[in-house]
C-alpha cells in the first residue's frame, strides 16, 4: 500500500513515516496535491502551524474534500486533523471542511497541553486491541466538531473534556500524536494501516 | 488527566553520550541511539539531547545521530546545544527531533525564540536556562554554565514565554550532579510565573525528589540523567515509587517497549 505522507515544509515527519513504514506501509514524502490524492492512502502530520498549513492546501478544497468524503483513507495527526475541519482560532484560512466544526483555543493556565494525557477510546476499530490509552499531546487548539458524532475518543484538560479523536468516512484524526505514544501509539497506526488495506482491498 | 513526565537527559558530546558534574569532567556512558531506544523501554516519556560539545567545538555528528535515533525512537525526542541561529532549527526537526531546546543562542539572540515559533510553532521550541544562587537573584549561566549573565531566571523565563518558547527547560547549576534533590524554590518561582510547562533539572538523586520537584517544585516534568546513567535506579523503579505515592505518571509499558 502506498501512502502519501503531505509535506507542509515544517516540522518532524521522520518518525511518523518510521511508523508507517514499520507497519508495512510504502511511504512516499510529498508536497503535490496531484500525487497525494492519486496514492492509496493519505497522512496529514502534525507540525506547524494552522494558517501557514492552510495556505499549503489546495487553492480549491472542493476536490480534496470530495475524496475524502467518497472514502480514501486517511488519518490527520495534531494539525492535521485540525486541517479536516472549517476553520481555526489560531490563524486565517479556511480548513478543508470535512468534518464540520472549529478549532478552539484551550483556555486553561498552562498552554500548550504538553504531555501525556489519558485517552478515553470508543469502540472505532482504530483502537482495537489497546487498553488504557495514554497519548502524547503538544497543542495550543482542539477540535469542536458541530456533530458530536463524528467524535471517536476524549481527553480531559484542566476540566475541559475535549475530542481527542474524530472520525468521518475513512478519515481518522488524532489530536494527540501516535507516533510520540510509544507502544500503544504505534500500534494505532499499524490498525491505520491494516483498516486502510481493507478499504482499498 | 495530564500525567507528571519523567525525561531522560543525554548529554552528548561527538556523538557519544557524556556526563560530569556541574558541567565539568565528562564521562563516556554509551551510544545515544541505543540508551534512547531502552529509556523508551523503561517507560521515559520523552528523551532530551543536549549536544553539549555545540556551544564551543564542531557538532558535526548531531543531526546523524538525532536521525538515527528517530528511526527507532516512538517517544517525544528534544534537542538542544546545536541550535545557534534560526537556520539550524529546521534541520534539526526534519532530522527527527520533534523540539528543539535553545539557551545560549537565546540570550545572545531572543528573536531566535520568535522566528523558531512562527515557522514551527511554539510547542517545538523549549528555552533552556542555567541558573545559579547569586547575589540575591537566579543569575542566568549560557556556553554550559561558564559564562554569567546579568539575567534573573524568573524575569528571562517569563520574557522567554512572551517571545514564544512553548516550555522551560530550568536547571539549577548548583544542584547539576549533586544528587540531592532539585532546586525546589527555583523552579517553583519559575513555574509559578510562567504559562507554559517547567521541567526541573539538575539534582535528582532518588525518586522522592522528582515527587518534591512535581508537587513543591510546581514542575510539570522532571529530568534525570546521571543515576540513570550509572544504573544506581532505572525509570521503571522511579516510576514505581512515584505511583505508590500518588503521583499520577505514566505506568511503564508492559511488553519492553517494542509494538505487539
Amino acid at each position: 500500500m502506498h501512502v502519501a505522507l503531505f509535506d507542509y515544509g515544517a516540522g518532524n515527519l521522520h518518525s511518523l513515516g518510521k511508523a508507517l513504514e514499520g507497519a508495512g506501509a510504502e511511504v512516499t514524502v510529498t508536497a503535490d496535491w496531484d500525487e497525494s490524492l492519486s496514492m492509496d492512502a493519505l497522512v496529514l502530520p502534525g507540525v506547524g502551524a494552522f494558517g501557514a498549513a492552510a495556505r499549503a492546501l489546495p487553492n480549491d478544497r472542493t476536490r480534496l474534500r470530495q475524496t475524502l468524503a467518497d472514502g480514501l483513507p486517511c488519518l490527520g495527526i495534531c494539525l492535521g486533523m485540525q486541517l479536516f475541519f472549517d476553520a481555526s482560532e489560531e490563524s486565517e484560512g479556511d480548513g478543508i471542511g470535512l468534518v464540520p466544526g472549529t478549532v478552539q483555543l484551550l483556555d486553561a493556565p498552562i498552554v500548550p497541553q504538553m504531555g501525556w494525557n489519558d485517552v478515553d477510546t470508543g469502540a472505532d476499530p482504530i483502537f482495537d486491541g489497546i487498553s488504557e490509552l495514554v497519548g502524547y499531546y503538544a497543542n495550543s487548539y482542539v477540535c469542536v466538531p458541530t456533530d458530536a458524532g463524528d467524535e471517536i475518543a476524549w481527553s480531559e484538560y484542566d476540566g475541559r473534556r475535549f475530542a481527542a479523536s474524530v472520525r468521518r468516512a475513512n478519515t481518522w484524526g488524532m489530536q494527540f500524536h501516535p507516533e510520540k505514544s510509544s507502544t500503544k501509539g504505534r500500534r494505532i497506526v499499524s490498525n491505520w494501516v491494516q483498516l486502510a488495506r481493507e478499504v482499498i482491498g | 488527566m495530564l500525567r507528571p513526565r519523567v525525561i531522560v537527559c543525554l548529554d552528548v558530546k561527538d556523538g557519544r553520550v557524556v556526563k560530569g558534574t556541574q558541567f565539568k569532567n565528562l564521562r563516556d556512558v554509551g551510544d545515544p541511539v541505543e540508551l534512547a531506544a531502552r529509556y523508551e523501554a523503561e517507560g521515559a516519556d520523552e528523551i532530551v539531547f543536549l549536544d553539549v560539545s555545540a556551544s564551543k567545538e564542531k557538532r558535526g555528528t548531531l543531526l546523524d545521530v538525532v536521525r538515527r535515533t528517530a528511526e527507532t525512537l516512538f517517544v517525544p525526542l528534544t534537542v538542544g546545544g546545536g541550535v545557534r541561529s534560526a537556520d539550524d532549527i529546521g534541520p534539526l526537526l526534519r532530522a527527527g527531533a520533534d523540539k528543539i531546546s535553545v539557551n545560549s543562542a537565546a540570550v545572545r539572540d531572543p528573536e531566535l525564540l520568535s522566528i523558531g515559533a512562527e515557522r514551527f510553532g511554539s510547542q517545538c521550541v523549549v528555552a533552556s536556562i542555567d541558573a545559579a544562587r547569586e547575589d540575591g537573584l537566579w543569575r542566568c549561566y549560557t556556553h554550559g554554565g561558564t559564562t554569567p549573565t546579568e539575567l534573573d531566571a524568573v524575569e528571562w523565563a517569563a520574557e522567554c514565554e512572551r517571545l514564544g518558547a512553548g516550555e522551560i527547560l530550568l536547571t539549577s547549576i548548583d544542584q547539576d550532579g549533586a544528587r540531592n534533590g532539585y532546586q525546589l524554590d527555583l523552579t517553583r518561582e519559575v513555574a509559578d510565573t510562567v504559562p507554559v510547562p517547567v521541567i526541573a533539572s539538575g539534582g535528582a538523586g532518588e525518586a522522592a525528589h522528582l515527587k518534591d520537584a512535581f508537587t513543591e517544585g510546581h514542575a510539570s516534568a522532571a529530568l534525570v540523567a546521571g543515576i540513570l546513567h550509572d544504573g544506581l535506579t532505572t525509570v521503571g523503579e522511579l516510576k514505581s515509587s512515584l505511583m505508590d505515592w500518588g503521583v499520577p505518571v505514566r505506568p511503564t509499558p508492559t511488553n519492553g517497549g517494542s509494538p505487539s
